[in-house]
């Protein structure tokens, strides 16, 4: 608990609250480009799921889900840097003199730190969903069937998973932060692993990148969207949020151990 | 540096606890290797309580590494240490009595001074008063909410002690802790150490300034190549630090004089025409008489007190060579 506090009070940095704005704005952007492409009559071949699913109960998290990727980038740099940062400035020495139990620490800091993610995201799809129902009503769009109890159950379905998204991202997070204990090495790996292993590989390796972490935790939002726009779950949803979970688990063991033997030098 | 009885609790510790009592740091052959690289090589040193104890050696003696052994944030490959009574392998049992500032202390440059020093505070379970106290203690209260990236040097390293300070330690281990500060910033440091020896506090103070810890040590350590050169009581050590110099104009004088002085036991060393006899200055008149007994009559006995940076070196240099 002291050390969930203690985070807490960093979340006063203007770093932290350039992440979340960050966040917001592109996102916001992003689902009124997505909107207005939609609305506007463009075409093309990757618009048309779009257009299909606007007006279901999934119209709205179609056009909000879209910076998706986006969020999870955002979230997995703000834990990464957030955590390694501690090495890289030296002020992890102070933290583990006044709280010695490491474990304790790191639970405690990545608590806040999930928090601050998981608020910084729910505002995110908020003000994105209020924009777009503001955008709607101005240009006489009916919005009835995304607030119909079926949309209501899509958006909460949406929202659910992609928290839970958000935090198996922060625990990926974690893991890099702990094991390479530095801000820059942190993000540079961060950044390839979902360029590389999960874009570049997952191309030419559909079979086998489905069960990759990333992948995996973009599967359960991408479950509430229609099966063209989705990434739904090939492999199911019970078995990919199963799948999710014991990389979550594996993300929080690994980082322990290490963390728990590693010698703190910087 | 205001003091007030306030700021600090009373600690004395008990007759037993003192130069010959517990020990606030003990450690029996603490060795921990990086690689190839010996940083603590077999370590074994007492620090009584209720000291301030100096720590001394040269760049990569390995002092940062002893000290992070201490606090637990580095793992010992061999030996053993207890720490206020506690082993190492328990650092929660006796880290909620020490504060520490290591090698350059360091913020979170966009927090306030203040911030920083409540993010400690919520973590180790300290009031916020205690914050405040700190922040008068240091002189830093007026600037105490802007960011730490616009503090000077000297304020960095007050901000830093205050951060040791935070628990009322029993023992406070710090590295360097007149780093950045100016001549008036040092005499303030310099009271409030001795301050908190009065209140029965064990201080570690790991030092470059030898002149600085001349002044203000009851026990010194001194470290290089991760061994101790020596560990003892201060004056044990400054009480060695004079020498004898001879002078003659006779080579031959001379070579008599060297011969006896080596013969007690005493290091000679030729410099310019003259000899160096580290020794006691009462072997003076003991040295004059036997040199006047061999034939040595035309010679000039000088005393002369090192300094302790000269006897340091001296140390070194024996050790290397």
């Amino acid at each position: 608990m002291h050390a969930f506090r203690s985070e807490l009070l960093k979340f006063r940095r203007w770093s932290m609250l350039a992440g979340s704005g960050v966040m917001i704005a592109s996102t916001a952007f992003i689902a009124y480009l997505t909107f207005h492409q939609i609305t506007s009559g463009a075409t093309g071949p990757e618009l048309t799921p779009l257009i299909q699913a606007f007006p279901t109960s999934q119209g709205l998290i179609t056009v909000v889900g879209q910076a998706r990727s986006l969020i999870i980038v955002i979230a997995l740099i703000m834990v990464t840097s957030n955590l390694a940062a501690e090495w890289s400035q030296g002020t992890l020495r102070n933290l583990l003199v006044r709280e010695p139990n490491r474990l304790r620490l790191l639970t405690g800091k990545m608590l806040a730190l999930v928090l601050y993610v998981i608020i910084s995201a729910a505002l995110t799809l908020v003000i994105s969903a209020i924009l777009i129902f503001a955008v709607a009503h101005a240009q006489g769009i009916s919005t009835a069937a995304w607030t119909s109890s079926e949309g209501m159950r899509t958006l909460l379905a949406f929202f659910g998973n992609e928290m839970l998204c958000l935090v198996g991202i922060s625990l990926l997070g974690m893991l890099i932060a702990v094991l390479t204990r530095s801000v820059g090495a942190a993000v540079g790996v961060a950044l390839a692993y979902v360029l590389v292993p999960e874009g570049i590989i997952a191309m030419v390796w559909q079979q086998g990148s489905q069960w990759f972490p990333v992948r995996v935790l973009n599967f359960l939002p991408g479950s509430a969207f229609p099966p063209a726009v989705g990434p739904t779950p090939p492999q199911g949803y019970l078995t990919a949020l199963g799948v999710a979970l014991l990389w979550m688990i594996g993300f929080v063991v690994v980082s322990a151990l290490v963390f728990r033997q590693q010698d703190v030098n910087a | 540096m205001p003091l007030s009885s306030d700021t600090f609790q009373s600690h004395k510790p008990a007759a037993g606890d003192t130069l010959s009592g517990t020990p606030a740091i003990e450690t029996h052959g603490l060795s921990k290797h990086f690689g190839q690289r010996k940083a603590v090589d077999g370590l074994t040193i007492r620090i009584p309580a209720g000291t301030i104890a100096g720590f001394v050696g040269p760049n990569g003696a390995g002092k940062t590494t002893t000290i992070r052994l201490l606090l637990g944030l580095v793992r010992p490959d061999a030996g053993s240490a207890t720490v206020l009574g506690h082993p190492l392998t328990h650092p929660e049992r006796y880290l909620p009595r020490v504060g520490a500032l290591i090698e350059a202390p360091a913020f979170y440059p966009s927090l306030s001074g203040r911030t920083n020093l409540e993010v400690l505070a919520h973590l180790g379970g300290h009031p916020r008063s205690r914050v405040d106290q700190l922040l008068e203690l240091v002189e830093l209260a007026d600037r105490a909410r802007d960011p730490v990236r616009k503090y000077s040097q000297g304020m960095k390293q007050r901000l830093g002690v205050a951060m040791a300070l935070l628990p009322d330690p029993d023992l406070l281990i710090l590295d360097e802790p007149t780093n950045g500060l100016d001549p008036l910033g040092i005499i303030q440091m310099r009271d409030l150490l001795r301050h908190l020896r009065e209140q029965g506090k064990t201080i570690f103070l790991s030092s470059h300034l030898l002149g600085e810890l001349e002044q203000v040590t009851d026990w010194l350590v001194m470290l290089n190549l991760g061994k101790a050169l020596f560990s003892g009581p201060a004056h044990e050590f400054l009480d060695r630090r004079s020498e004898l110099v001879v002078e003659a104009e006779e080579a031959t004088q001379l070579d008599l004089v060297a011969r006896i002085a080596r013969e007690a036991g005493y290091t000679v060393t030729s410099d310019n025409g003259s000899l160096r006899i580290a020794c006691p200055l009462d072997f003076a008149s003991e040295l004059n008489r036997q040199a006047r007994e061999a034939g040595a009559t035309r010679i000039v006995i000088h005393a002369r007190e090192v300094s302790l940076e000269e006897r340091f070196l001296a140390l070194l240099k024996g050790e290397r060579s």
